[in-house]
């Protein structure tokens, strides 16, 4: 026993001595982002119209709604230093740079960057959707982005416009839970005759870029923090561009059910969700805390 | 030194032997020259950037006839695009792989390479850029691309072609992509009676036809003008409203709501063949659709203001229909439904 407890406070000593040694910080270390997808303050539960756990939400125009699905594609990742320095995050790269948030999976609330370099981070920057040239379902050159986008129970794929959705809600609304179905994503299609890109640009970009500022540094280097996200999905029908009546039908008025695959009335959810591109750059996100 | 010169070239013999299962030929693969109708307009540009070559068009064709381009094998381009109905299927709605149904009528593709917009709602404005949305459409081909890719790249007939197309056997997806839109660049069809008339090549009109022509030029060709027999805007013509909730037209492309519901103005060549007519083949006849626009069209807010200043109508007697559906018929091009 004696002996045991000898061996017991080398081993601790020698583990302390180690530690010592290894004293330089790490020149780079990773960075968590944690999604939560609330309405308001309260983290959703998703359900069906029958559920009795669901989160429901009430609108600004007083439509009680709810998701049965609730999905998205951040991309287009940087980080801010101190400094102001820009470290983007293979922003160029759909495979190692882009994930699918889907809130019925929770490993996908937790996306991981990997070999951020050590420095003290004031803001963060990312895209909700895709950029317009990386959005072209490259199956080749992304292959597995394109595979997590394609399974059929992600539905990702925009496949007339041959692009990525963005964003895709299914649940209901009102108290007689009609069915509310809301996917965005860019129908843009610059002319393909004209080498400046300046002439007929056809369609409407519903990529959006979300800047932030960290209410704390993020610390990166001994330290792999998180940076804990807020996607408050109350703004989906009460946002700061738009309040939004939803309303079931075929009318061009109509925007709850239709236009599933249509430009008409999208842009309005685009706006509430991810700003609309200008003066608004957060839309429904905001950072609840950062974590060291 | 002779010898190792020697040795050295035996070395590098056997390894070319070794690592090659398959030897290129250098093929002569001659550009094929689109011959541009009398009256038609210029080829599009992106036909300049995708000659169609000898080969080129024969491989893009026998992927336009494959089955293999569809998850499990069963559609092809050519499942709704028949030949013998200038390339439309018959049906309200293009029906894809597993019975699958989908939002719109097949479009017969002709004359491509004159044309500005493709699909109904125009969202494709360069051919190269189409093939891929029916292989990866859940109601039509439902595969992807580099499916695709696998179950052709063994075989030796697709082999042969790629290399005798590009000068290696290697197959990427542009490559599928412009062969398939170089065959289909040359789905020219100009050889109907009228085109025969106007070339003054020994026909004429009967006497119903030359009356349905000049119904024609004054109550249809506002719209389906040029010797492609459309315009190529879009618009909304208060036809019945297709009710899947997916539709809005052109307004699904480009979200202006003065588009919701417009459609691109289909050419009337063929149009003998392609029935039933309409984005989602709501008119079984030539008749039906001449007895709506008779009977009224519906209105809308963005009703073509040539529908608004006629009372949402195109009038027409029964006499005027026959007519003009006499005339239409000499838009038929049997050279091109029977190539």
């Amino acid at each position: 026993m004696k002996n045991l407890k000898k061996y017991l406070f080398l081993a601790v000593l020698s583990l302390a001595f180690i530690s010592c040694d290894d004293d330089d910080t790490p020149v780079a270390n990773n960075v968590t982002l944690s999604f939560n997808n609330t309405f308001d303050n309260t983290t959703i539960v998703l359900g069906e119209a029958s559920s009795t756990s669901a989160t429901v939400n009430t609108s600004e125009a007083g439509q009680v709604h709810r998701f049965s699905e609730l999905k998205y594609i951040i991309s287009n990742i940087r980080l801010v230093n101190a400094d102001g320095i820009e470290i983007p995050y293979n922003i160029n790269d759909l495979d190692n740079g882009a994930t699918v948030v889907d809130h019925s999976k929770p490993e996908t609330l937790q996306y991981v960057l990997n070999e951020i370099p050590t420095a003290e981070y004031t803001q963060i920057k990312f895209g909700l959707g895709i950029k317009t040239e990386l959005n072209t379902l490259d199956q080749v050159r992304f292959p597995n982005f394109y595979a997590a986008a394609e399974e059929n129970d992600t539905e990702m794929m925009w496949e007339w416009g041959t692009g990525y959705r963005f964003t895709k809600i299914e649940g209901f609304y009102d108290t007689d839970h009609k069915e509310l179905s809301i996917h965005t994503g860019s129908t843009l299609d610059e002319d393909p005759e004209d080498p400046t890109g300046e002439a007929l640009v056809q369609g409407v970009d519903a990529y959006r870029d979300i800047v932030l500022d960290l209410p704390i540094s993020a610390i990166v280097g001994s330290n792999a923090p998180t940076i804990i996200i807020k996607a408050d999905f109350n703004h989906l029908l009460s946002g700061d561009s738009e309040i939004i009546t939803l309303s079931s039908g075929s009318s061009m008025s109509d925007n709850a059910t239709p236009n599933i695959h249509t430009a008409v009335q999208m842009t309005k959810f685009v706006n509430n969700l991810g700003g609309d591109g200008s003066t608004n750059t957060k839309g429904m996100f905001s950072i609840t805390s950062v974590e060291n | 030194m002779k010898k190792i010169i020697r040795n050295i070239t035996l070395i590098l013999l056997l390894a070319s032997c070794n690592t090659d299962d398959y030897n290129p030929v250098s093929y002569n693969n001659p550009e094929i020259k689109l011959n541009i109708p009398t009256g038609f307009p210029q080829l599009n540009d992106a036909v300049t950037n995708n000659k169609p070559t000898k080969y080129g068009i024969e491989l893009g064709k026998k992927l336009f006839f494959d089955n293999k381009l569809s998850a499990n094998n069963t559609i092809s381009c050519s499942s709704c695009h028949i030949p013998s109905n200038a390339f439309t299927d018959k049906k309200p709605l293009a029906i894809g792989i597993e019975g699958r149904i989908g939002l719109r009528n097949t479009p017969p593709i002709q004359n491509l390479a004159f044309m500005k917009f493709y699909n109904w709602d125009g969202n494709k404005r360069q051919l190269e850029n189409q093939p891929l949305v029916p292989i990866i459409t859940h109601e039509e081909m439902d595969s992807s691309i580099l499916e695709v890719i696998g179950k052709i790249e063994t075989e030796k007939d697709y082999i042969d072609l790629f290399n005798k197309t590009y000068g290696d056997k290697e197959i990427t997806p542009e490559r599928i992509y412009k062969s398939i839109a170089q065959y289909e660049y040359t789905l020219i069809s100009a050889n109907s009676k009228y085109d025969k008339i106007k070339r003054n090549e020994g026909e004429s009109f009967t006497e119903n036809e030359a009356q349905g022509y000049q119904i024609f030029n004054q109550k249809c060709a506002n719209c389906h003008s040029t010797e492609l027999f459309t315009d190529q805007s879009f618009r909304n013509i208060g036809f019945p409203i297709n009710p899947n909730t997916d539709e809005a037209g052109r307004a699904r492309v480009t979200g202006n709501l003065d588009d919701y519901m417009s459609f691109r103005v289909p050419s009337l060549r063929n149009i003998e063949f392609t029935a039933p007519y309409g984005s989602f083949g709501q008119f079984a006849t030539l008749k039906d659709v001449l007895d709506y626009f008779d009977n009224g069209v519906l209105n809308a807010e963005n009703l073509d203001p040539i529908f608004k200043e006629n009372n949402n109508r195109i009038p027409l007697t029964e006499e005027e229909k026959q007519a003009l559906i006499s005339f239409l018929k000499t838009l038929s091009d049997y050279e091109f439904i029977n190539q």
